[in-house]
């Protein structure tokens, strides 16, 4: 079972835009309601279970502020 | 009977490449601005080659300037216009490392044009790397030389006026006409396609450094929202209708032998 | 080296970079100094050193702005038109603190000019000549034996202060043939350029390296008044120690010539035409014309001598000795109007120094 995670970070973030359009399947959106300290809108991964993780969002962010992490859980018999 | 255990592996798939500083407080660049994408690129291209320990950037003045402050390489601030002209000497005393420059449209072909042709009629073996906003962007969006007929700038205030100020300029295929070029491509960083696209026409351009081919040259479209007074994802939309058929994407020259 | 030549000074120029281990020439064709790109041209491959020809004057300085980056010894030469070209870059490599030597032979001026020889790019070499506050070291050779000593030292010098350093020569100078022994000079030990970029390969911290020349972005100072303070220690501290004059027959002299270049000879054998007829006349050869060496011309002037300035310009070195009298010496002045003939190739002769002396008596 694989699962994705994408972590911002909030300190570099300047809430271009460009992670939450180029996800493939819609997993991060501006919600309106979250700001960075700088005053920037920071996006949050709504839909987490949906992350691949294919890792575009952290390819095209000009600030180079998301680190995207691959989990793989196995059953060991 | 044994039990059943769930083993959790987390492997890093994408991020920083290790060659891009983290700056909070230095960090300048306007939200949605193109141009540390490069300093993404060019760093991952590094990474790739192995040559991060080998490799010196010579920025010009404009934003592009601010990226020597991303790299974690060896780097040189020249005067406006002016890297060509350090990274031949830089080149010529240190032939075994790739010299790069980074420049703007308006630092390449406008105030750089004197360089550019030294390095071209001499066949430097460095790599030109042109960040192509159509604007003067550190100045606040004054014309440049590839601002785009009809395009708005703060001294084209009624837009570009070709019987004024004549057309955009073509750096990609002007560059690729020359005899001591090995490779003259265009990319851009609008999407991710685009983007991955671009960091291989990087690696091919150092590459051919690396084999000592002749000069290379990489256009790459940038988006600039602050002066092109739109949000980032409205300016995305701008290099997808208007500078993408103006400027067509692709390798205009690519040889092995320059002769 | 240690080789006797009959060479012009433009020539000398090249087996004295050559001597002091310049590594690498960049130079734009202009008249009177095109002996010393051809001579680079010539020599520096076979050396296997580096030589372009640049596209432009701009092009030469900032070849030499990028070589210098890399940590190499780097020079060009030119003259006046040309060296106006260099002066946005003379001013980046004196805030990136980058160590060359340029050497300006002048000719006429303003503008195109004749392509003979004038002393009028006096202002611009010492007064640093481009935007900004700053400073060059101006080393003034008169003769082909200084040309190919002096550019020794601007090398010793430019690494020294980590500043551009500039050999102030001229078109009599560069096309004069004398004999000259070409021999290395040693100045001393001087630091590792370990500021310079060669790739992190080649540091041994391995940590990489900027030159920079902006002053806003903040990388080498933490503020704007650290870098100001920074360079004006500097230029105090080549103040200090790095003026350099020749005294003839100064000792009990009470009239002064000033000059350098080619109108220091011609003032040297004025001074000797006086002494010939018992007027105790004397010259001071400023050999750095940055810094000025105003300690002597006031002394001088404190003594009751008298000044005569004798320089082939419109009168640009005769302020610098008003500025040193402070008032309190009489100073004259020998223009570029006290040519022998109307035309560009007229020269400041002896006899018409000899009778200013003789009337200043």
């Amino acid at each position: 079972m694989l699962k994705g995670e994408v972590i911002i970070d909030e300190a570099l973030c300047q809430g271009c835009g460009y992670c939450v359009k180029f996800c493939p399947r819609g997993c991060i959106a501006i919600t309106g309601d979250k700001f960075t300290p700088q005053g920037y809108l920071l996006p949050t991964v709504i839909k987490p279970d949906e992350c691949k993780p294919c890792g575009f969002c952290a390819m095209v962010c000009p600030a180079a502020a998301i680190e995207v992490y691959k989990y793989e859980t196995e059953a060991v018999a | 009977m044994s039990e059943e255990a769930k083993v959790v592996t987390k492997q890093r798939v994408a991020g920083r490449p290790k060659l891009l500083i983290r700056q909070t407080a230095g960090f300048v660049y306007c939200p949605g601005c193109h141009q540390p994408l490069a300093a993404r690129a060019i760093a991952e291209v590094l990474e790739e080659l192995g040559m991060g320990d080998r490799a010196i950037g010579v920025f010009d003045i404009g934003c592009n300037s601010f990226l020597l402050g991303l790299l974690d390489i060896d780097a040189v601030l020249t005067p406006h216009g002016r890297p060509p002209d350090m990274a031949t000497a830089i080149k010529r005393t240190y032939p075994d490392n790739i010299v790069f420059t980074v420049q703007g449209d308006g630092g390449l072909l406008s105030i750089g044009a004197d360089p550019l042709l030294g390095a071209l009629t001499r066949a430097e073996k460095i790599t030109i790397i042109m960040l192509n906003n159509a604007v003067y962007g550190t100045t606040g969006g004054q014309m440049a030389p590839t601002t785009l007929l009809g395009q708005v700038t703060t001294t084209t205030p009624r837009g570009r006026d070709m019987t004024r100020t004549g057309f955009p300029a073509h750096a990609a295929e002007m560059i690729a006409t020359f005899r001591g070029v090995a490779y003259s491509a265009r990319g851009a960083f609008d999407t991710p396609k685009n983007y991955m696209r671009t960091r291989k026409y990087i690696r091919s351009a150092f590459q051919k450094q690396m084999d000592k081919v002749g000069l290379s040259f990489v256009e790459i479209l940038c988006a600039c929202p602050a002066n092109w007074r739109m949000s980032p994802i409205d300016s995305l939309k701008w290099m997808e209708e208007k500078m993408l058929p103006e400027f067509p994407l692709g390798e205009f020259k690519n040889v092995d032998k320059t002769e | 080296m240690g080789e006797r030549m009959f060479i012009e000074g433009n020539v000398a120029i090249g087996w004295g970079a050559a001597a002091a281990g310049c590594q690498a020439f960049f130079g734009y064709p202009i008249t009177p100094q095109n002996e010393i790109t051809e001579w680079f041209a010539r020599e520096f491959p076979k050396m296997g050193r580096i030589f372009v020809q640049s596209q432009s004057e701009l092009g030469s300085i900032n070849l030499v702005y990028g070589a210098a980056a890399a940590g190499v010894r780097a020079m060009t030469s030119t003259s006046g038109p040309g060296w106006s070209l260099m002066q946005e870059t003379m001013s980046d490599m004196a805030n990136a603190e980058l160590p060359c030597v340029v050497v300006d032979v002048q000719r006429g001026g303003p503008g195109g000019g004749p392509i003979r020889h004038a002393q009028q790019d006096y202002f611009q070499c010492t007064r640093g000549g481009g935007h900004g506050d700053y400073r060059n070291i101006v080393l003034a050779p008169a003769s082909s034996q200084e040309c190919c000593d002096l550019v020794q030292l601007a090398f010793y010098l430019a690494d020294k202060y980590r500043n551009p350093v500039v050999v102030m020569s001229d078109a009599i100078i560069g096309r004069l043939r004398e004999t000259v022994e070409v021999e290395k000079i040693e100045f001393g030990p001087l630091p590792d350029k370990d500021w310079a970029v060669k790739g992190k390969a080649n540091h041994k911290d391995g940590k990489r390296r900027l030159v920079e020349h902006a002053g806003d972005l903040y990388f080498r100072y933490p503020n704007y008044r650290a870098l100001l303070q920074s360079l004006q220690q500097k230029i105090k501290q080549m103040q200090e120690a790095e003026f350099r004059y020749e005294a003839y027959k100064t000792e009990d002299a009470k009239l002064i010539l000033v000059a350098y270049g080619y109108t220091a000879r011609v003032a040297k054998e004025a001074v000797n035409m006086a002494r010939a007829e018992d007027i105790k006349a004397g010259l001071i050869r400023l050999i750095t014309a940055w810094p000025f060496p105003y300690q002597i011309i006031k002394d001088k002037a404190y003594q009751g001598g008298e000044f005569l300035v004798v320089e082939d310009s419109l009168g640009q070195v005769v302020e610098d000795v008003r500025c040193a009298v402070e008032g309190r010496a009489e100073v004259h002045l020998v223009s570029i109007l006290d040519r022998h003939i109307p035309t560009d190739g007229g020269m400041i002769l002896p006899d018409k120094v000899f009778d200013k002396i003789k009337e200043i008596q």
